[in-house]
């Protein structure tokens, strides 16, 4: 058994489509058409973080140099990305979450908020203090902060023009999403799945942040605004309508009202069908003897109107959790060939270790494989129900409360986190950053107090046994087939956004600190690589500027993954052998808040 | 002068019963089964998820290790940090907590055991 290390963690989310005359936010829609800008956190609002720039391309990436740098002055973990919109980029951080506007003409800060934050909300984090960044519409920026007030700031002087509070940190309703805008709206989730918070998103008008609507992710139909009439999810082969009380029929007791399903992924727009998508977090708690039932709907994919908010169709990956695999990552938006035939795709990586291509004009299920072949939780999924066939011997549920259940794959983490993927639409393919852990859990009863953790498994991850040795892979996904098409070994799990680009490369950062090009025809061909000054989680973005094209990352080490490296790992005095995965990243990184742009020479 | 060092070492002992009497915060078999007051401060660490932050075998996370700390703090620092909380630090309040309230002593001979290198691993079972 090669444990080389061992981490207990409890407590512990293009192409302008669409030919609709429906309009996406004009002002954005029109910053986004231009290649020069990085106008939303994926580039785009399908979430395919692709760019037609071509000006860096496989051929001469290799020559890049740092252009600038720019510490943001925080530590702990950073996660998202500037936006740049004309001669502006705009600089976020981590918890106090200070926002920097930068002329990139002079590189000056032209102005520089810092909210004033309550330093209790610190500790109602669950998994570092991060944030994922800014929105951009109409003259105004859009910040999503940690104590759950969303901020609408004026572009030109950061002069608050709005402020709405949207959770009750006190509760462990905070925020690490990055707010989105789709039409008149900017659309913001929840986090706090770990406190027993009851997950929703809410549309918030841009032009004085009044609430345009909220929908739940758990409890009666007319909260989560589904109408059980129209409202569809797969059953028997087929989309059908939900039903009365879809929700609350899968819980016992009130126990969705402290359900989770939170909401603090990356969402996507379609404009031609009007619908939002993404996905709700794990329910609460982790123990799964405490509520018993599918538990819906916690670990779906939602597709809402972005007017009205009702849900058109939903799909839920994982009923019934037992091992923490919230269903919030990014749901990407591409025209492909699925089996053969052209279809309007949404491509799901989910955190159980499975990838989901549907059908996002009806939610319909077309393709559900593993994109790690370590998976061994469940056998498949039914193509029938859309249910995982799960495995008795790495059911946390039937093995009971105080029992360890070993040898899960994957861990809690998921074979893909929070780090965004990116379509490249030369190919078709996907450009997944993956994570190849395993874990132990064990489920032990727990009571609900309101603004406490509510938890209640003890977890041990550890690199996936019998396999390269590392915790990541960076892989080439097609999800018309379901099939992993190349794969790339990687020390660390590979918890950093990609970039793909019209220039035939994909870019994507590791947790040792490498900012990485490799050749999007085959991965495995690095064509760049560059140590910034610490561990990257964030996610590659790139703009152009007085017509030269420049790739940007930050780097500061944290988030789930890095959290272990804040304090003391090396003081494991238990003798568990703690020396390689994620507490080997000592020997490579340390903390330290920074954006790194590199250009050709 | 062999029977005096006899009488030394009887009243050595006899001192050292009497004090572990008196202060024995926990007791402990094989390294890791416990007394159910102990026990009750591991379930109150686990249900609390202090791990979050101390790390799993209390060795420090984003938390400073306890396997440390809890070698300076007395039993008044430790109520007082636990139950008013550390907010500059990052360390919440416990107080409305009733099961930490309830067991917080506890939970200072389970983390006292874990630092005194008694309580050999982070998971205790109760002696049977």
């Amino acid at each position: 058994m090669k444990f080389p290390w061992r981490y207990l963690f409890a407590g512990v989310a293009c192409a302008l489509g669409g030919s609709g005359t429906a309009l996406a936010n004009a002002d954005l829609e029109r910053h986004i058409a231009n290649a020069s800008n990085w106008a939303m956190q994926a580039g785009d609002m399908y979430n395919q973080r692709y760019s037609k720039l071509n000006q860096i391309n496989a051929g001469n990436v290799g020559k890049m140099q740092v252009a600038w740098t720019f510490s943001t002055g925080v530590l702990r973990g950073h996660e998202g990305s500037p936006l740049v919109i004309g001669d502006m980029m705009y600089i976020h951080s981590p918890f106090p979450n200070k926002v920097f506007a930068m002329d990139l003409n002079q590189q000056k800060i032209v102005w520089k908020y810092e909210p004033r934050q309550d330093p209790a909300v610190i500790p109602q984090m669950c998994c570092d203090t991060v944030n994922r960044g800014v929105a951009y519409a109409e003259g105004k920026i859009f910040l999503q902060q940690a104590d759950s007030n969303l901020v609408a700031l004026d572009a030109k002087t950061g002069k608050v023009l709005w402020s709405v509070t949207n959770g009750d940190p006190s509760l462990g309703a905070v925020n690490t999403n990055a707010p989105h805008v789709f039409k008149d709206k900017v659309i913001t989730g929840i986090s706090g799945g770990e406190w027993g918070v009851r997950g929703f998103v809410a549309a918030y008008n841009i032009n004085d942040g009044s609430l345009a609507w909220k929908a739940y992710s758990t409890g009666p139909d007319d909260e989560m605004l589904i109408d059980p009439n129209k409202t569809t999810a797969w059953k028997d082969g087929r989309v059908q309508p939900v039903g009365r009380n879809s929700s609350l029929d899968t819980w016992q007791g009130d126990q969705w009202k402290i359900g989770g399903g939170t909401t603090w992924g990356w969402y996507s727009y379609d404009k031609a069908l009007n619908l939002m998508y993404y996905g709700t977090g794990n329910p609460s708690t982790w123990n799964p003897a405490q509520r018993p039932g599918d538990n819906k709907w916690s670990m779906t994919i939602f597709a809402r109107d972005v007017d009205t908010g009702m849900a058109k169709w939903v799909y839920q990956m994982t009923p019934f959790d037992e091992w923490d695999f919230d269903g919030v990552n990014e749901m990407i938006l591409a025209d492909i060939d699925v089996k053969g035939k052209k279809t309007k795709a949404l491509v799901h990586f989910d955190r159980n270790g499975f990838a989901y291509t549907m059908d996002r004009t009806n939610g319909a299920l077309l393709v559900a494989e593993k994109y790690d072949p370590k998976v061994n939780w469940a056998t498949h999924v039914d193509m029938r129900s859309g249910r995982p066939q799960v495995v008795s011997r790495y059911s946390t549920a039937q093995n009971g409360p105080d029992v360890n259940t070993k040898g899960i794959c994957p861990a809690a983490l998921g074979t893909k986190d929070q780090q965004p993927a990116a379509f490249n639409p030369s190919n078709s393919l996907f450009y997944v950053p993956t994570n190849h852990v395993c874990m132990d859990y064990e489920p032990f009863e727990v009571e609900y107090v309101a603004g406490q953790p509510y938890v209640g498994a003890t977890l041990s991850m550890y690199p996936a046994p019998g396999s390269h040795g590392g915790m990541g892979n960076f892989i080439a996904w097609d999800a018309g087939t379901g099939k992993i098409v190349q794969s790339k070994a990687e020390k660390f799990s590979v918890w950093s956004g990609v970039l793909t680009t019209a220039g035939g490369i994909a870019c994507y950062g590791t947790l040792e600190g490498f900012l990485k090009c490799v050749d999007a025809g085959d991965i495995n061909k690095e064509l760049f690589k560059f140590k910034t000054p610490s561990g990257i989680i964030g996610n590659v973005f790139t703009y152009m500027h007085r017509g030269k094209q420049y790739i940007g990352v930050y780097s500061g080490i944290g988030g789930w993954a890095g959290i272990g490296l804040a304090a003391g790992l090396e003081k494991d005095s238990d003798g568990l052998g703690a020396v390689g995965g994620y507490k080997e990243l000592s020997q490579y990184t340390d903390l330290g808040g920074s954006l790194t742009v590199f250009a050709l020479p | 002068m062999k029977s005096l060092r006899i009488v030394c070492v009887l009243a050595l002992l006899t001192w050292a019963a009497g004090a572990a009497a008196e202060d024995k915060l926990y007791t402990v078999v094989d390294g890791y089964k416990v007394d159910d007051k102990t026990l009750e401060g591991f379930r109150t660490w686990r249900a609390l998820a202090c791990d979050r932050c101390h790390g799993a075998n209390q060795q420090g996370l984003v938390g400073p290790s306890l396997l440390e700390s809890m070698k300076r703090l007395t039993r008044e620092d430790f109520r007082l940090a636990v139950l008013e909380g550390r907010l500059e630090k990052g360390m919440p309040a416990f107080s409305s907590s009733d099961r930490m309230v309830k067991h917080i002593d506890d939970l200072y001979a389970y983390l006292k055991g874990r630092s005194d290198g008694a309580i050999t691993r982070a998971k205790v079972e109760p002696i049977r």
